[in-house]
């Protein structure tokens, strides 16, 4: 379809998502810098102030999740606007409202000194102990507030585009071809299933997040008024799971284009590929209760449900899309390149990370490694070698058919040096939990130091291989437009 | 037959503004809480919308002047809403004449503007308004069932949790809605 948009138009259009994915980029490397100074000194390497150490894992997990769900959104948006009617306008609007919530959380984190973690999970935000002051909580919480609009308008909008063309979002699911009503080979495609899938989720993680966030700010203003804190963590995790749970089924997009046009063999949504995502849709709404499985006033029923459906919904779409990219690369001459490359490892990452949080998703073994550092550790493999890996491979994807840049040793080294790096990140951090460190504490003992100085010097090789991605993405920006060619996408990547 | 259906609307806009003027009306929609803000408020609203439909077709060029995408209308009507969601403003309604009198003043008003502004909004525009309104309600649900505290001087605790209650059934009403809006086939439909 890219084919046959007039060019001048398509360049303009990648402009857009090429300034979604840089601002994404470059926000990841600097979150990347924080934690290595964090992970440098918990290993006792860097003297770090409590109160530095506090605002670094605020914003280095703020920043993470929003230019990570931000760059994700802008590939659904890249390869949605192929197959349903989206607004350039609202593309836009999301972008200035992204840049203004990031400066305010900036100016929050680091001039008023706010520090309570991205989770902002009430009371901290008003009771910070004179850690932090009124002006500071305001700040970082109106700035996620604009965040989120930003967020919502552009879902609002994939949303009304995918019903205008398929009738509903049931439609979208594919839910007439899983009924019976329609033949498979007349599914949604993959593509469209992904985002009818993220649109249901997100605008109900973000009008719970919204909620939420008032809250904060009603009670951070005048601290007279208190909420159920209970709800208040419901409504918190019900938003932050979800939304961050979300950016690898934007991610996952890449893989199902990319790696048909590389092999030339057609990604179908069969009844099954349906299936398994409206499974997802359903167990992503429900399963940000095996965030509170620690908290035992929570109805028993919700918990058992947090750990039965978190097995569950690490499977369908996974087993599916996993399976599918073995399949579809199997014996198919694909030539590797950095975003075939990319896209493939990405499955790894996710299979992989998705493992230990099952794992901890189990009661029992939550309640002795929800709080070490086994929880980052499969965050970090889940999101580093998975959904950022789709971000950067399609980074690579858009250099490649958009320009004539070609890539160098270096890119292929880096592509190594990441993964490695990633890898060991992860894998420190999932040692450190097995030995009882916790998480989120600024000074460890001597015991727990080794692991953290080892992520943090695997963290810098990880900084630097990312910054090899970056500079590729840069010198493309430069030269875009320039791909020869008639078929524009295809035929180029085969 | 349309023009008839206008002049009804105008005479009902000004009859039902009539009804809630009538003192003893007025003050038995004022002494509970739950008909204060759930009953007597979207009413006054209603009011607004009712006359609407013919002011703004008589003087159609005037709002098109400054409220020609509905935007301005909007922001206008979700501002004076979330005014009168603060539970201070329905105590000061009660206490203070002028406040009174400026709830009489702005709903209407707003409600005139709704009906001029939702025709002219996009499709987003309304989706994100719906959604906007959805989580204010919950959070007011929240805030009136949860609160240790009396918020009011002139209602008791117990109704603002009665009021609670009745925000949290209209957030419910509104996800009802709004899965059956965007789950049922709306293929023929302009969206």
């Amino acid at each position: 379809m890219s084919s046959l948009v007039n060019k001048g138009e398509l360049k303009q259009r990648n402009g857009q998502i090429a300034s979604y994915l840089i601002i994404g980029a470059v926000v990841i490397a600097v979150m990347m810098v924080f934690g290595i100074l964090m992970l440098l000194a918990q290993g006792g390497m860097l003297n770090l102030s409590a109160a530095n150490f506090y605002q670094f894992l605020t914003i280095h997990g703020t920043g993470m999740i929003g230019a990570a769900a931000f760059a994700a959104a802008g590939v659904m948006w890249y390869f949605l606007r192929d197959y349903v009617q989206l607004s350039k306008k609202i593309f836009t609007w999301n972008l200035v409202l992204f840049l203004i919530g990031v400066v305010m959380v900036i100016i929050g984190v680091f001039s008023f000194e706010y520090a309570s973690s991205w989770t902002f999970l009430y009371p901290l935000p008003a009771l910070s102990a004179n850690a932090w002051g009124t002006v500071g909580a305001l700040l970082y919480l109106v700035g996620m507030l604009v965040l989120g609009v930003g967020f919502l308008l552009l879902y609002i909008d994939t949303g009304r585009a995918i019903i205008k063309k398929y009738g509903s979002l049931g439609k979208g699911l594919g839910w007439d071809v899983i009924s019976g009503k329609k033949a498979e080979k007349d599914a949604p495609p993959p593509t469209v299933v992904a985002s009818t899938m993220v649109t249901i989720v997100n605008v109900t993680a973000l009008t719970a997040g919204a909620t939420v966030l008032i809250m904060n700010i009603i009670n951070v203003v005048n601290p007279a008024f208190t909420f159920d804190p209970l709800l208040a963590k419901n409504l918190t995790y019900a938003f932050g799971h979800i939304f961050a749970n979300s950016i690898i089924y934007m991610g996952v997009i890449v893989v199902y284009e990319i790696l048909p046009r590389y092999t030339n063999r057609p990604w179908k949504s069969n009844r099954i590929f349906l299936i398994a995502w409206t499974m997802s849709t359903t167990f992503t709404l429900l399963i940000y209760t095996h965030h509170m499985l620690m908290d035992s006033v929570m109805p028993k029923w919700m918990l058992i449900m947090g750990q039965a459906l978190s097995y569950a919904n690490g499977l369908p779409v996974l087993v599916i899309t996993a399976y599918g990219a073995l399949m579809i690369v199997y014996k198919s001459g694909i030539k590797w390149d950095m975003a075939s490359g990319l896209a493939f490892i990405s499955m790894f990452g996710w299979t992989v990370g998705v493992v230990p949080a099952i794992v901890d998703a189990t009661i029992v073994v939550n309640h002795v490694m929800h709080n070490t550092k086994w929880v980052p550790g499969h965050f970090h493999m889940y999101m580093g070698l998975g959904a950022v890996a789709m971000l950067f491979a399609f980074m690579y994807y858009l250099a490649k058919v958009d320009s004539n840049l070609e890539t160098t040793i270096l890119d292929k080294i880096a592509l190594i040096v990441y993964t490695l790096a990633i890898i060991s990140v992860s894998g420190q951090f999932l040692v450190s939990g097995a030995i009882s460190t916790p998480r989120r504490w600024a000074t460890h003992f001597p015991e727990w130091m080794g692991p953290a100085l080892f992520g943090g010097i695997a963290g810098v090789f990880m900084f630097l291989a990312t910054v090899i991605f970056i500079v590729h993405f840069i010198s493309y920006i430069q030269v875009r437009g320039t791909s020869t060619g008639s078929d524009f996408d295809d035929k180029k990547v085969a | 037959m349309i023009k008839k259906w206008r002049s009804n609307s105008l005479l009902s806009g000004l009859i039902l503004f009539g009804v809630l003027l009538i003192p003893f009306i007025r003050q038995f929609l004022e002494s509970v809480m739950v008909l204060h803000m759930l009953v007597q408020l979207p009413l006054l609203v209603l009011v607004g919308w009712l006359i609407g439909i013919t002011i703004t077709r008589n003087f159609q060029s005037h709002f098109d002047s400054w409220n020609s995408n509905g935007i301005p209308g909007t922001l206008l009507f979700v501002m004076i809403t979330m005014y009168w969601m603060i539970p201070r403003t329905l105590d000061e309604a009660l206490s203070i004449w002028y406040i009174e009198l400026f709830k009489y003043v702005s709903l209407p008003v707003i409600g005139l503007l709704l009906y001029d502004s939702w025709k002219k909004l996009q499709s987003i525009g309304k989706s994100f308004i719906y959604l906007n309104y959805l989580s204010m309600f919950g959070l007011m649900a929240w805030l009136y069932i949860d609160s240790p505290i009396q918020i009011c001087n002139n209602y008791l605790a117990a109704e603002q949790k009665i009021l609670g209650w009745g925000l949290l059934g209209i957030t419910a009403f509104m996800v009802l809605y709004l899965v059956q809006a965007v789950f049922t086939d709306q293929t023929e439909e302009a969206i």
